[in-house]
C-alpha cells in the first residue's frame, strides 16, 4: 500500500468502496465521477475504457463499475449551471428573492470549473437562435470570446440529468424552443460571464461587458434582478479597480465609474431595491476610500441611509468602512463601536477570513487610539496569529509605554501597516505611547522628578516634560499634582474602581448589547409566506368539528377512544 | 487675445513684491478671473489647452497666497477648493508644480489646524499620504504635521520654538503663529489649572511665553486666577458632588426598569 503519496486517494477510496457491498446506485457514480475529475484527466466519451495504469487495479474496478452512469465534467457543469434556472423560474413565479440568492450562491461552487467553452455550450444550448433574447446571448458570446459558436444548440442527451428530468430530451428541447427565456436568466448568465472573465483576469473586457449589462438591467426594471443586479455592480467595480492606473492614483478608472454608481443608487433606492441599494453603497464607499477621499465618503454616508435589512455580508462591510471613516475623523468611540460590530457580522466560514483579519487589525489600531490594551486572546486565535503579528507586537509596545520600541516596531513594519491602511493610525499612537509611560510611573512613584520622566519617557527636555505631564492630568490620564519650583511630579492616592460608576457602565453597556442581540435575532426569524392564514383556517376547522363532536357527546353517541382518535388527527 | 492678456496679467501677479497690499493683488486677480471665464477655463475639461490649464493654476495659487498674507481664511479656501481639480490632473496633462502645491497644502493643514478642525486635518493628511508622498520629509508639509504631533501630546514648548524667525518654512506660515500662540497659551493655562496647586509669578512667565510679569498679571485676571504674595491661585473647581451622587442613583434606577421591562416583553 503506498503511504502518503499523492495517489494515496483513489487507492482508499476503492478499498473502502470494495469494503461495502453497497449496490451501484445514482450517488455512487457521482462520487466516482467527482474523483475521476481529480485523478485521470476527463474523456468525453463516456466509455468504460480502463485508463493507462492497468496496474493500480482499484482505479480500474472503480471505473469499470461507475463508468455507465459517469457523466462528462464539462456537461456536468453545463448541467449545474442550467440547473439553477429552475430557482430563477421560481423566483419569479413566486416573487421570492430567496431562490436568486440560492442561484447566486451556487456560482462560487461553479466558479472553478467555468472556462469560455462551457460557458459558451451553455449559452448556446439555452438560447434558440429565434428567440428575442438572441441578441443578449451574442452580446455574452462575444464578451468571453466564443462569437463563432452558434446558439440553439440541441442539448445532448446529458439532458437527462437536468433539473427537469419529467421531460424526455427530445421534448425538452422542443419546449426550450418555444419557451420564452427570462431576463433573470439572461443577466444569471451575464454575471457568469463576468466571473469567468474576473478569473481570467481579463480587466478591460470585463469592465466594458459590464457597462453593457447595466445599461440592460437599467432599462429593464424587474423587481425580480434586484439581488442578481446587486452582483453584477460589484463585478462591475472589481473590474475598475483592477485596470491601470490603480488607485490611489487619481486617474484610475474607479473615480470614473463613481456617477454610474451613484446613479445606480439613486434608482435603487427610489425603486426601494434594498440589495442594490446596500451593495452600491457599500462600493461607494470602498471607492472612496480607495483613493482616500474621506470627506466625500462621510458625505455620502451623512446623506444615505442602509437599508435596515440588507444581507448580512454587505452590513458587515458597510460597518468596517464605517469604521475606517471615523477612526481617520478621530471619532474613535463610533469607530470601536462600527467595527466590533463588523468583526462580530463577518462570516466564520474561511472564506471571509480576509475580511475578518483585515477588520481586527483596524479594531486593534483603534482600541489602541482610545487608550485601550486590547485582549490577548485576539492574537491566539490560529486563523490570525502570523496575520497579526506586527500588531502584536505594537500593542506590546504601547502596554509598556516605552517609546523607543514603538518607534523601532513602527520602522521596521512600515511596509506591512502601510499595506493594511493603518499607518498614518498608527502614527498617532505616539501620544498614547507617552501617556501609558506616564500613567505607568505615575502608578509606580509616588514622587518623581521631572529630569526622570524626561529621561526615561526619551522626551526631548524638561520643559517638554512638564507641559506634558500637565496635559496628562487635566485629560484625566493620571491623578496628580506638579511642583513647579522643585520640578516633581506627585501621585495622588487612587481610588477604588468599585466606587465609581464604572463598574454600572461596564455591567449596563453588557446589559444593553445582549438586549439588542435578542430583538434582532427575533427580527431576523423569517416565516413562511401566508402560513398564518392556514393556521387560522386550521384553527376555525377545529373549532368547527369540537362543536360538532361536543353535541355528539351531548347526544350520547361517541365513546372516549374515538374522541382520542379525532384529537390526534388535529 | 484674451490668451496674451491673461499671461500678461499672471506674470504681473507673479512679480509683485510679498509686501504689496491686498486690494491690489485682488483687483489683478478679478481681472484674471474674467479673462478666464472667457477662455472657459475656470475648471478643467479635456478641452482645455494644458498651457492655458498652467496658467489658471497659477492664478489661483497667487490668489491663495495673496489670501494668506491678507488673512482671509475664507477667500484661502475658496481658491484651495477651486485648485484641487487642477491638482488630480495627471502629470501628462499638466505638469505637477509640486514646491508650489506642497506650500498650499501645508497652508491649508495648518489653517485647519488652528481652526480645531483635526477631523479635516486628518482626512487631508489621509490623501496626501495614500497618493505616495513622503510627506513627513518635505519643509512645508512636515511643518504642520510636526506641530499638530507636538501640540497632541503636549510639547508645547517645541510648538513655541518652531514658530520663531527662522524656523518658519516661509513667511505666508508666520501669518498663523498669532493664532496658534494664542492657541497653546489658553491649552496651558488650562492643563496649569489642573496641575498645579500654585504658581509662583516669576516663572509664570516662562510657562505661558509671556513677555513681562505684567502681561502675567493680565493674563491671571482674564482667566479669572487670584493673585496674591507673587503667587497665582487657582480657583478650586468645586463641583456639585451631592448632584452628582443624586445623578448615579437616578441612572442606577433608571437601568434597572429597563431590564426590567425588556426582560417582561422577553418572557
Amino acid at each position: 500500500m503506498p503511504g502518503k503519496t499523492p495517489d494515496k486517494e483513489p487507492v482508499e477510496n476503492g478499498g473502502y468502496r470494495g469494503g461495502k457491498p453497497k449496490p451501484k446506485g445514482k450517488k455512487t457514480a457521482k462520487e466516482g465521477d467527482d474523483e475521476m475529475t481529480v485523478v485521470v484527466p476527463p474523456s468525453k466519451k463516456q466509455s468504460s475504457a480502463p485508463p493507462p495504469n492497468d496496474a493500480d487495479g482499484d482505479v480500474a474496478m472503480d471505473e469499470a463499475g461507475d463508468g455507465e452512469a459517469k457523466v462528462d465534467p464539462v456537461v456536468q457543469t453545463v448541467n449545474d449551471i442550467k440547473s439553477n434556472f429552475a430557482l430563477l423560474d421560481r423566483a419569479v413565479a413566486l416573487f421570492d428573492a430567496r431562490f436568486s440568492l440560492r442561484a447566486l450562491r451556487s456560482i462560487s461552487s461553479i466558479r472553478k470549473r467555468l472556462t469560455p467553452d462551457i460557458v459558451a455550450k451553455a449559452i448556446s444550448e439555452t438560447y434558440p437562435a429565434s428567440s428575442p433574447s438572441a441578441g443578449a446571448a451574442k452580446q455574452l458570446l462575444a464578451a468571453i470570446g466564443r462569437s463563432d459558436v452558434a446558439l440553439g444548440r440541441q442539448p445532448g442527451t446529458e439532458m437527462e440529468v437536468d433539473s427537469e428530468p419529467k421531460a424526455a430530451s427530445p421534448k425538452n428541447g422542443s419546449k426550450k424552443e418555444v419557451k420564452e427565456i427570462i431576463p433573470e436568466i439572461d443577466v444569471f448568465f451575464g454575471i457568469v460571464a463576468q466571473v469567468l472573465l474576473h478569473d481570467t483576469k481579463q480587466w478591460q473586457q470585463g469592465l466594458e461587458y459590464s457597462q453593457a449589462l447595466i445599461e440592460r438591467i437599467q432599462s429593464l426594471n424587474r423587481r425580480t434582478l434586484d439581488s442578481l443586479s446587486a452582483k453584477v455592480y460589484f463585478y462591475y467595480s472589481l473590474f475598475a479597480e483592477q485596470l491601470a492606473p490603480q488607485p490611489p492614483s487619481p486617474q484610475s478608472p474607479v473615480v470614473s465609474i463613481r456617477p454610474t454608481l451613484l446613479a445606480a443608487l439613486r434608482t435603487a433606492v427610489l425603486r426601494k431595491d434594498v440589495d442594490t441599494q446596500a451593495s452600491v453603497i457599500v462600493l461607494l464607499l470602498r471607492n472612496y476610500l480607495l483613493t482616500s477621499h474621506i470627506s466625500q465618503a462621510d458625505l455620502l454616508v451623512s446623506h444615505t441611509q442602509f437599508p435596515e435589512n440588507a444581507a448580512n455580508n454587505q452590513v458587515a462591510r458597510y460597518l468596517y468602512y464605517l469604521g475606517r471613516v471615523r477612526a481617520v475623523q478621530l471619532r474613535y468611540t463610533e469607530a470601536h463601536e462600527h467595527l466590533v460590530a463588523a468583526t462580530r457580522k463577518a462570516p466564520s466560514s474561511a472564506c471571509a477570513l480576509g475580511f475578518s483579519q483585515t477588520a481586527t487589525k483596524l479594531l486593534l489600531v483603534v482600541e489602541l487610539l482610545m487608550g485601550d490594551i486590547p485582549d490577548r486572546a485576539t492574537f491566539r486565535q490560529p486563523t490570525m496569529e502570523v496575520a497579526l503579528h506586527p500588531y502584536f507586537l505594537l500593542v506590546q509596545a504601547v502596554r509598556v509605554g516605552n517609546l523607543e520600541d514603538f518607534e523601532n516596531i513602527i520602522s521596521q513594519h512600515a511596509e506591512t501597516f502601510r499595506r493594511d491602511g493603518t499607518y498614518t493610525l498608527i502614527l498617532r499612537l505616539r501620544q498614547n505611547v507617552i501617556k501609558t509611560g506616564i500613567r505607568m510611573m505615575s502608578l509606580s512613584y509616588s514622587r518623581i522628578s521631572l529630569r526622570d520622566i524626561c529621561i526615561r519617557l526619551h522626551l526631548g527636555s524638561e520643559e517638554s516634560a512638564e507641559y506634558i505631564v500637565a496635559k496628562a492630568i487635566r485629560d484625566g490620564v493620571i491623578e496628580a499634582t506638579l511642583d513647579r519650583e522643585k520640578g516633581f511630579m506627585k501621585s495622588k492616592e487612587v481610588g477604588d474602581v468599585y466606587a465609581t460608576r464604572e463598574p454600572g457602565e461596564a455591567f449596563h453597556e453588557r446589559i444593553r448589547a445582549c438586549l439588542a442581540l435578542h430583538d434582532e435575532s427575533v427580527k431576523a426569524m423569517r416565516f413562511p409566506m401566508n402560513q398564518h392564514r392556514l393556521e387560522l383556517k386550521n384553527a376555525q376547522e377545529a373549532r368547527e368539528r369540537e362543536r360538532e363532536m361536543a353535541k355528539e357527546i351531548q347526544e350520547g353517541d361517541l365513546d372516549e377512544d374515538d374522541l382520542g382518535g379525532d384529537f390526534e388527527g388535529m | 487675445m484674451a490668451d496674451r492678456q491673461l499671461h500678461t496679467l499672471v506674470t504681473q501677479l507673479k512679480s509683485l513684491p510679498p509686501s504689496t497690499p491686498f486690494p491690489e493683488t485682488s483687483s489683478l486677480l478679478s481681472r484674471a478671473k474674467l479673462l478666464l471665464l472667457q477662455l472657459s477655463a475656470l475648471t478643467p475639461s479635456p478641452s482645455t489647452p494644458p498651457q492655458l490649464l498652467a496658467l489658471a493654476r497659477d492664478v489661483y495659487e497667487a490668489g491663495a497666497l495673496a489670501s494668506i498674507r491678507a488673512k482671509d481664511s475664507e477667500s484661502f479656501t475658496r481658491y484651495v477648493s477651486q485648485l484641487t481639480p487642477f491638482y488630480e490632473l495627471p502629470s501628462s496633462v499638466l505638469p505637477a508644480n509640486n514646491s508650489e502645491r506642497n506650500k498650499i497644502t501645508g497652508l491649508r493643514l495648518l489653517l485647519l489646524l488652528t481652526q480645531g478642525l483635526y477631523s479635516e486635518f486628518h482626512s487631508e493628511l489621509e490623501q496626501l499620504s495614500s497618493s505616495g508622498f513622503v510627506v513627513e520629509q518635505d519643509k512645508y508639509l512636515g511643518y504642520p504635521i510636526k506641530l499638530e504631533r507636538w501640540l497632541m501630546e503636549g510639547s508645547y514648548d517645541r510648538v513655541w520654538k518652531a514658530m520663531k524667525k527662522g524656523e518658519v518654512p516661509c513667511e505666508e506660515f508666520g501669518v498663523f503663529s498669532e493664532i496658534l500662540t494664542y492657541q497653546i497659551r489658553s491649552e496651558i493655562a488650562s492643563s496649569s489649572e489642573r496641575a498645579y496647586p500654585s504658581l509662583p509669578l516669576s516663572s509664570t512667565k516662562s510657562l505661558l511665553f509671556l513677555d513681562s510679569e505684567g502681561a502675567v498679571i493680565d493674563f491671571a485676571r482674564s482667566r479669572g486666577w487670584v493673585v496674591k504674595d507673587g503667587q497665582i491661585y487657582f480657583p478650586t473647581a468645586q463641583e456639585a458632588e451631592a448632584g452628582e451622587q443624586q445623578d448615579f442613583s437616578q441612572m442606577v434606577i433608571e437601568n434597572t426598569l429597563g431590564y426590567a421591562r425588556q426582560l417582561e416583553t422577553i418572557v
